[in-house]
């Protein structure tokens, strides 16, 4: 049974990591790209050489807030599913599995 | 009342049948202490880092809590199986139990439930957040030691999926902070690197929003997790007095009190738990906050996905801790954690002392309805006094957010007749 619970508790980590620091990480890099993206005061400057615009940034922060919400809304799926008697599965195929 | 029948088979039913009654007030109890107690898990750091006013914070806790309970069909009538041996593999109680009309198995669910709630009441007193899992587990291991012996235990699983004492309660407790922590931190620490160069005031706004969704989402894992475990027991203690026969569904009426029980409880808010997490620990910042959350939003529900559910409270406490950690020169506060630690380690015998000592208590009064109705009498005098304990230094909306200091009993020794 230890072996099992090792295993399985390494798998929780790793996805945990995957999804629980990756977000988060993403969600940061939204606001970076988008201070980028916006320039101006939105990023640090030294007095009087407010940084330049920039689009590309402002379409980089839409992708990762749009990748980030997405994230979540899975969790939600996840929740929701699982307590109405169905599984979300990734792995190809239909997204949600009725339990066996 | 029931129709006086054919002599003593119907005065045991009828003694079954008031102890059942008592059961479900007191599962409901409990149902209300898990929710207040673990506002703080979903809502300590948003409101720690003025994400959320408080009040607003508890409300939007409770209603997640509330549709959470609802979202779950699942069935948790096995809830005890993890620990104890008085139920068959299909959530039935085991037959040998309620021959007597289940008033042996009912005597050992409620004292198991108030050996639950008096230290779930005392952790809160002291502010500490601890597992209310862990803490009904406990309880149903003391009475259950008490009335049926310590063949009864559950200690290890059979070497498959984990389980018993071991593989559901202890493994899980030693590695949910440390997963939470290493999660937490791991994304932390990228977040302020990620994040430097960029002006506070426009990262604000954005933190401010990751928190309150991250929060949420805990929140509503929560209500489908917990609620079910108290819609658990109260339908195997129908089962036993032969109120109910299904051990693939719960009466509707089960489900709607106990989601009302524990998001009434949320909303109360276990402001003293809550103050510990926010402001105890670390001096949280909001990206620590939405670094935290979010671990343990996905930890808790990464682990019951896989079959191997992890402490709410447990989880949450690591990633806060873990969020202090990967902060560069951030202060942790390494003494508070360690009495949280030391709150867990004596979760289960604790609240097992006192399942056991209340049902013995209850045997001793002949195990009927006065031996019931004198332990629900223990849970109400001490429930009474630890509030009114609370109530000299009360903790409230109003100064949850307050600068942290030690509490006072800590330093009085040092100070007598000093500062205070």
């Amino acid at each position: 049974m230890l072996a099992t619970e090792t295993g399985m508790l390494g798998q929780v980590l790793l996805v945990s990591l995957a999804l629980g620091a990756g977000l988060p990480v993403l969600f940061g890099l939204g606001l970076r790209a988008t201070a980028w993206g916006t320039g101006g005061d939105a990023e640090e400057h030294a007095a009087g050489e407010a940084p330049r615009p920039h689009p590309l940034g402002r379409a980089l922060g839409v992708l990762c807030f749009a990748l980030t919400v997405a994230g979540v809304l899975l969790g939600i799926t996840v929740v929701v599913a699982s307590g109405l008697g169905y599984e979300v599965s990734l792995g190809g195929g239909p997204l949600l599995v009725e339990k066996a | 009342m029931r129709a006086a029948g054919a002599g003593s088979t119907v005065g045991a039913v009828d003694a079954a049948t008031v102890i059942l009654v008592l059961v479900v007030v007191v599962a409901l109890a409990f149902d209300f202490t898990n929710g207040f107690h673990d506002t703080a898990n979903a809502m300590a750091t948003s409101i720690a880092t003025h994400a959320l006013p408080p009040k607003a914070a508890v409300t939007l806790s409770a209603v997640l809590n509330l549709v959470g309970a609802f979202l779950s069909v699942e069935v948790a009538l096995t809830v005890t199986n993890a620990v104890v041996r008085i139920q068959e593999p299909d959530g039935a109680p085991s037959p040998d139990l309620v021959q007597d009309g289940g008033a042996g198995l009912l005597l050992i669910v409620l004292t198991g439930l108030v050996g639950a709630i008096v230290w779930n009441l005392l952790t809160w007193l002291l502010g500490l957040p601890s597992s209310s899992s862990h803490a009904l587990f406990g309880g149903l291991v003391g009475a259950t030691v008490a009335g049926l012996g310590w063949g009864a235990v559950h200690w290890t699983g059979d070497g498959g999926d984990p389980d018993g004492i071991l593989g559901k309660v202890v493994i899980p407790a030693v590695a949910s902070p440390v997963i939470a922590g290493v999660v937490a931190a791991t994304g932390t620490w990228f977040v302020y690197r990620v994040t430097v160069g960029v002006a506070a005031r426009s990262t604000e706004r954005g933190f401010r929003w990751g928190q309150i969704g991250s929060a949420s989402l805990v929140s509503l894992a929560h209500g489908t997790n917990d609620a079910q475990k108290t819609m658990g027991v109260i339908t195997l203690a129908l089962i036993a007095s032969g109120h109910w026969t299904s051990t693939t569904a719960i009466p509707l009426w089960v489900k709607v009190c106990c989601a009302l029980a524990i998001a009434l409880g949320t909303y109360l808010g276990g402001w003293r738990i809550i103050r510990t997490l926010g402001k105890g620990l670390i001096d949280i910042a909001p990206p620590q906050g939405m670094a935290a959350e979010t671990a343990s939003a996905a930890t808790i529900l990464v682990s019951s996905h896989l079959g191997l559910p992890l402490s709410t409270t447990q989880v949450t406490t690591g990633s806060v801790l873990g969020a202090g950690v990967g902060r560069p020169g951030a202060t942790v506060r390494w003494r508070v954690a360690g009495r949280m630690g030391v709150a867990w380690l004596i979760t289960m015998p604790a609240a097992g002392l006192v399942g056991a000592a209340t049902w013995f208590l209850a045997h001793a009064l002949g195990g009927g309805v006065l031996g019931a109705a004198a332990v629900v009498l223990v849970l109400v005098v001490l429930s009474g006094a630890m509030y009114v304990r609370s109530r000299r230094d009360a903790v409230h909306a109003g100064n949850v957010n307050d600068e942290w200091q030690e509490p006072a009993r800590e330093r009085r020794p040092a100070a007598a007749g000093g500062v205070r």
